[in-house]
């Protein structure tokens, strides 16, 4: 609330003291010895009743600007938590697809390596080489499928 | 009549209230951002059935890692919406 950000919580709180105060002295203004104070007297119970009424309400708004100003700090605590959370939680998540791309990785050399040292060097494996290349057409066929995903 | 709108005003200017927190949408590891690479192609006229292989063991190699990171992509979206609706 605005007003809360210009004035002191206690202004408030005096105000609808006063108000009561005042409002139970204007009982006893005529057991006064001064007389011109009593015409004031229904005035300054107007007066008291709209400060009590004020005073009321603004310790009503002061009490829910409070809670909802703890509210805001504790979502702020929640947030820069979560926060925290989310960066530690991102670096899990990066150790585990490195670690697997390293995997993968390492098992496509093997498989080369395996192809290079003990496939090429199968007596059968190199008569095959020697007497059927693969045909033009299934090389792009392969090409073309390898391709499909180019824009 | 106008005291009364004033006050009104006055009194209803306290219903104005808003959470001042701002949130921050979660950042995206950049191993995630990496594009998935294009598939090899076989090259020549003549190729040997090993070399052929060779070219396919490596574009199977290619959609394994691209997988993983979509895999990623998954697991990051649920981590990160669970770290998101834990903010109550």
């Amino acid at each position: 609330m605005w007003l809360l950000n210009w004035l002191p919580n206690w202004i408030f709180y005096a105000m609808g003291l006063i108000g009561v105060l005042t409002l139970v002295v204007t009982y006893f203004i005529k057991f006064l010895p001064i007389p011109f104070v009593y015409m004031y007297k229904t005035p300054l119970q107007l007066l008291s009743i709209a400060m009590i009424v004020i005073g009321t309400f603004m310790a009503g708004a002061i009490y829910d600007n409070e809670a909802w100003l703890a509210r805001v700090k504790e979502l702020e605590a929640q947030v820069a938590e979560s926060e925290k959370k989310s960066v530690e939680k991102n670096v899990e998540i990066v150790e585990k697809i490195v670690h697997k791309e390293k995997v993968i990785k390492e098992k496509g050399d093997d498989i080369i390596k395996y192809i290079d040292r003990e496939i090429v060097k199968k007596e059968e494996v190199i008569k095959y080489i020697e007497n059927c290349p693969v045909p033009k057409d299934i090389i792009d066929a392969h090409n073309a499928a390898a391709a499909m995903g180019k824009k | 009549m106008k005291v009364v709108i004033l006050t009104i005003t006055l009194l209803l200017s306290g219903c104005t209230m808003f959470v001042p927190v701002k949130r921050n949408f979660p950042e995206a590891p950049v191993t995630l951002m990496v594009k998935c690479p294009q598939l090899e192609t076989v090259q020549g006229d003549k190729v040997a059935i090993t070399d052929m292989l060779k070219t396919i063991v490596n574009n199977y190699r290619l959609y394994y890692e691209c997988s993983n990171r979509v895999e990623g992509w998954g697991d990051w979206y649920v981590e990160q919406k669970k770290i998101f609706d834990s903010v109550k």
